[in-house]
């Protein structure tokens, strides 16, 4: 009776849901998420024109389902990029790429109104130089930052910066280079020492590192950029395995074309993860081989190369068998079947918008959440519209996408969308009845 | 004290005491997090790497297993110290359970142990100051510790001396109510187990998927390399 009690309780409290690109042992979302925060870049002519939080409500049962409902601004125009939650998911980091600010954001003491807890402002002085503060992943207790670029010369060449959860500065890991390995194996022809998405593999002690460009290039027009040979040489093409424990890194991949987006498989067997290129447009694998080495391989083309689709942001599913890959340039997200990891083939195709960054979906995978803006100098700005700066929401049944909330962010005075994350009343709540 | 109360608190003992011995169920529930097997990897030599210190160890008013109140700090500053965050009910097997779990088998390894052993003090400080009085906290003692080792089962006198010790660690908890507005006897919690070295600052923070015995023992081995630990 009392074991047959216990496991009735244990499987009751373990039923957890959340959306599936997160830190692995992070706190969960049980069910429908309540709220989408959604980092959003100030435009010109645009609002308050300054970068702000926005909170949209996207729980089907509340009184103010598909509404903005609440919105906080940080003061002016800061690149706003990437976010991400603390591990205990009570704060909300988000980072502007080109002024090196921070923002934490409480989303504990109200999930349906964010507010600024804390700005940190000398991430380049704390970290000795880096510059362009990306992807926010939660450690225990602690926040992995992962830069694009460093204040000598604002190339590629960058480092990723630990902070506590209370945004004090911890120390600084800079990426293996060809003149200073660190001890890491190079395999191939690259050590560039470029950095971009930054997952984990706690179970085997790895974290994994993309390279994407620094900031002389993403800070400028995308126009002037493809047509300049230099800048585009200078673009990331390695993928770095680090001793997660030890903060060290171990072994330089060669996955050439800028691999970006990091997803790591959730299934405990299943000892790999994917990125995309964003100039090669190529699904890769990165994966512990039967000799226990970490390698990369080239596993499936994004979209006619040629054509620069441009793959930006990935999402896999809970079971591993599905990734999400939205390509920018055509407003494509393309469904890839993964069941065999070495072999990934796209499934269907569907656009979007004119152009789309990011998605997120739930654990379960039935919503499906995009957005569309990917850097401020290299965004397009026509056609006016909907279609251009947007979040959209869909159903996902296994086989279509049924649109059920679009919000035009423009329209809305707003600015151009970027990162999502999840919130819900459930994690904070106080009554039995809210698990 | 509610026997519905004690009841979690036995079935949550239950639970350390079956992951320890039965795994097979975790296939139709949850995974259970690394702690509870062979890790799958191996962890970096003692001595090969750094724990940077991730600010101070926070100080407050603790009472013993006998009773006796007196400043968490006193525990402090004469020995490495891994001190998790428990409460006895904890029904979630990868939460607190997991830690007391963990903490049992580093205990096994410090008595093997003849350079760590006098050198470490295991602390299980409990955050539900309202069913884990000194007394409880006496009674979950006995399925873990060991005659004699420095294994300390702490909790507080009430919700106002312990928030400042949660605050101080960042440890997150939130008590759940029923619908009359009782505390329900559980909580929402992340797992926190913290080492502490002797100069009173947070060298390293374990959650349910980074908390293993072969890691912790290395992080100490490590810390006592340093010159002054």
């Amino acid at each position: 009776m009392r074991i047959t009690l216990l496991l009735v309780l244990l499987f009751s409290m373990s039923a957890i849901a959340d959306e599936t690109c997160m830190s692995p042992y992070m706190a969960k979302i049980e069910g429908q998420e309540d709220f989408v925060y959604v980092w959003t870049l100030g435009l010109e002519g645009v609002g308050d024109e300054q970068d702000k939080l926005v909170t949209v409500d996207v729980n089907p049962d509340s009184d103010g389902y598909g509404k903005v409902v609440h919105s906080v601004s940080v003061g002016g125009r800061n690149e706003a990029h990437h976010t991400g939650l603390t591990d205990d998911r009570r704060f909300l980091w988000a980072s502007g790429l080109d002024t090196n600010h921070i923002f934490i954001f409480d989303v504990h003491t109200d999930p349906a109104k964010p507010t600024l807890h804390k700005t940190i402002t000398d991430f380049v002085a704390k970290s000795g130089g880096v510059v362009g503060p990306h992807t926010n992943y939660a450690l225990p207790g602690r926040m992995m930052i992962s830069g694009l670029s460093n204040n000598r010369d604002h190339g590629g060449r960058t480092a990723m910066v630990e902070y506590t959860n209370a945004g004090d500065f911890v120390k600084t890991y800079w990426m293996p280079t060809d003149d200073n390995l660190q001890g890491a194996v190079k395999s191939g022809q690259y050590a560039d020492g470029f950095g971009y998405d930054v997952r984990v593999l706690p179970r085997r002690n790895a974290m994994v590192t993309s390279s994407f460009t620094g900031w002389n290039n993403y800070m400028m027009n995308l126009g002037t950029m493809m047509a300049d040979p230099e800048a585009m040489k200078a673009f990331g093409n390695t993928v770095v395995i680090w001793d997660m424990h030890a903060r060290k890194p171990t072994k330089v991949l060669d996955v050439p074309g800028a691999p970006i987006e990091i997803r790591c498989a959730w299934n405990e067997e299943n000892d790999y993860c994917f990125t995309t290129t964003a100039l090669t447009s190529k699904v890769w694998l990165i994966y512990l081989d039967e000799q226990g080495e970490w390698q990369a391989s080239a596993v499936g083309d994004i979209g006619d190369a040629t054509k620069i689709p441009l793959p930006v942001d990935i999402s896999i599913s809970n079971n591993d068998t599905r990734l999400w890959i939205n390509t920018w340039n055509d407003g494509m997200t393309r469904l890839y079947d993964i069941s065999d990891p070495f072999n990934a083939k796209q499934m269907w195709e569907q656009r979007i918008g004119e152009q789309v960054n990011m998605v997120s979906q739930s654990w379960d995978g039935k919503r499906v959440y995009y957005t569309s803006s990917l850097l401020a100098n290299w965004d397009k700005t026509a056609p006016a519209g909907p279609d251009l700066q947007y979040l959209k929401v869909y159903n996902f049944d296994g086989e279509k996408l049924e649109q059920t909330m679009a919000i035009d962010f423009i329209a809305e005075k707003l600015g151009a969308p970027h990162q999502m994350r999840f919130g819900a009343h459930a994690l904070y709540g106080e009554k039995v009845s809210a698990r | 004290m509610n026997p519905i109360h004690w009841s979690l608190r036995w079935l949550a003992i239950g639970a350390v005491l079956l992951c320890a011995s039965l795994k097979v169920w975790s296939e139709t529930t949850q995974v259970l997090a690394p702690g509870y097997g062979p890790l799958k990897f191996e962890p970096p030599a003692a001595g090969s790497y750094q724990l940077p210190p991730l600010g101070s160890a926070a100080d407050g008013a603790v009472i013993d297993m006998n009773g006796k109140s007196f400043p968490l700090r006193d525990l402090t500053g004469d020995k490495l110290v891994v001190m998790g965050f428990i409460y006895t009910h904890c029904p979630d097997v990868n939460g607190c359970p997991l830690a007391s779990y963990v903490m049992k088998q580093l205990q096994l390894r410090l008595l093997a142990s003849t350079d760590l052993k006098d050198r470490v003090r295991l602390i299980s400080l409990s955050f539900d100051p309202i069913q884990d009085t000194a007394a409880a906290m006496r009674d979950y003692s006995m399925h873990f510790r060991r005659q004699g080792f420095d294994w300390e089962f702490l909790t507080t006198k009430n919700e106002n001396e312990l928030q400042p010790i949660l605050e101080g660690y960042g440890q997150y908890r939130k008590m759940f109510y029923n619908e009359d507005g009782d505390y329900a006897g559980t909580m929402s919690h992340i797992l926190r187990v913290y080492l502490i070295d002797r100069d009173r600052r947070i060298r390293n923070i374990y959650s349910a998927g980074f908390l293993h015995v072969d890691t912790v023992i290395n992080d100490l081995r490590t810390l006592q390399m340093e010159p002054n630990q």
